[in-house]
């Protein structure tokens, strides 16, 4: 039942949709603005959304490896004309359902906190028009409505400054404290953080969730670790007295994992003086680095030790 | 519930907090904040506990908390792309079997992500 297209009009897009839920349409609205992205509908529920600012269903699994770039090219090729390219893939054994099912599932929320804003933009509903990924989750309106405004919240707990969501990001160059620990998210961000690419460009690079990378650039942004380039460089706190520059040594404890953010590393971020630290380096300790083994609470004495070994022995 | 003692069960992304399925009840009946909480915990052992990382490649696999009347288990589910997933299950402390609970999470995680076995080559990068 094709209806004749809706003219632009300037609605809030999360409102608009709820009506065209109500009306159990099928189609595609557009919604205007920055980043801006679409909203697919199935029988007024939501099949899939996109957005600029979010990785999409392809860009997961091509870039966690999961999926070779040239299969997932050759079922949009081949399913895209009939709407069906996620069932294809399942159809084809390259994935399963449940993990197709996920990741789309994944990428609908990801995508609407970033379409679905709460302001009124220019939005247009083309019915009937159906997106190439085809029917494989179906998300209700209301749902993605609450969990978009709890991501908000959430967000704003972190830090409620918007600064490093849409410029350019750079880790600062000194940090403003001793001790620096990332989780492995947050260190391939920093690593790939070069003051040019945004919150966006990171997560299309990494094929992270976009909202992901935001909650993490806003953690390293209330760490003092990162800021938004257009920014100056705040002064540091080091203490540069002496002439001589300090040098910034990153001892790792362990190489990062090569595979994504299962575990989480910790870097130690010394800060080093020419002519002796002016305090003892136990500051901090790292066990495994070799500087952190002689100093004082590295590593405790045998006595605890013994003591520690008796009461595990008490409990069998 | 095929497990004795089973109360509820969840499948929480821990990257956002959000609840992408459960079953039977929930801890303080609110759902959305239970997968909020059960993130915070994963995250906390995961990036705030040094432990997690004591070695190269190692990674959290399961937090089991124990209160006077239950047993909470977390089994985290690896996810090749962008997420980190975990199951939460929740069993009544008298008829729960936590070492049999705890493998049967394992195999349901383990189901959860399994690649099909007859995938044609080149599926996989």
């Amino acid at each position: 039942m094709p209806k004749t297209g809706r003219q632009p009009e300037s609605a809030q897009p999360g409102e608009l949709l709820s009506q065209l839920a109500d009306e159990g349409e099928t189609g595609t609205l557009y919604v205007d603005g920055v980043p801006g992205g679409t909203v697919h509908l199935i029988d007024g529920r939501v099949s899939y959304v996109e957005s600029p600012a979010a990785p999409g269903v392809g860009t997961l699994f091509t870039a966690s490896g999961r999926l070779a770039e040239r299969t997932w090219r050759a079922a949009v090729e081949a399913g895209g004309a009939d709407h069906r390219v996620g069932p294809l893939l399942v159809e084809q054994g390259h994935l399963m359902q449940s993990e197709l099912e996920l990741c789309v599932l994944a990428a609908i929320y990801d995508a609407a906190f970033f379409v679905l804003t709460p302001d009124a933009v220019p939005v247009r509903f083309a019915p009937g028009e159906l997106h190439w990924l085809g029917r494989v989750v179906e998300v209700e309106v209301a749902a993605l409505e609450r969990e978009t405004s709890r991501r908000r919240r959430v967000l704003d707990e972190i830090l409620p400054e918007l600064s490093v969501d849409h410029a350019p990001v750079t880790p600062v160059r000194r940090p403003p404290v001793q001790r620096v620990v990332l989780t492995a998210a947050q260190w391939e961000l920093v690593v790939h953080a070069d003051g040019r690419r945004t919150a966006a460009d990171l997560s299309h690079l990494l094929g992270r969730p976009g909202y992901a990378t935001l909650q993490e650039l806003r953690r390293l942004s209330a760490a003092g670790l990162l800021r938004d380039t257009m920014e100056p460089d705040p002064p540091s706190s080091g203490g540069e007295s002496s002439g001589e520059p300090s040098a910034v040594d990153i001892r790792s404890a362990e190489p990062p994992p090569a595979g994504g953010d299962k575990s989480s590393i910790s870097t130690t971020a010394a800060i080093r003086r020419q002519g002796g630290p002016r305090r003892p380096r136990h500051a901090a300790p790292q066990p495994g680095s070799p500087d952190g083994a002689g100093s004082l609470p590295a590593t405790p004495d045998d006595a605890f030790l013994d003591r520690v070994r008796a009461a595990l022995k008490a409990l069998r | 519930m095929a497990l004795p003692g089973a109360v509820g069960a969840s499948l929480v992304d821990c990257t956002t907090g959000m609840a992408l399925g459960s079953a039977g009840a929930v801890p303080g009946g609110d759902g959305e904040a239970a997968a909020a909480g059960t993130a915070e915990v994963l995250y906390a052992a995961s990036a705030r506990a040094p432990f997690a990382s004591a070695r190269p490649h190692d990674a959290v696999e399961d937090l089991i908390v124990t209160t006077a009347s239950g047993y909470h288990l977390l089994r985290t589910v690896p996810v090749p792309f962008g997420s980190q997933l975990v199951l939460y299950l929740w069993l009544d402390r008298p008829d729960g079997n936590l070492a049999m609970a705890r493998r049967r999470l394992a195999e349901i995680a383990d189901d959860l992500m399994r690649t099909p076995p007859d995938a044609p080559a080149g599926s996989a990068a």
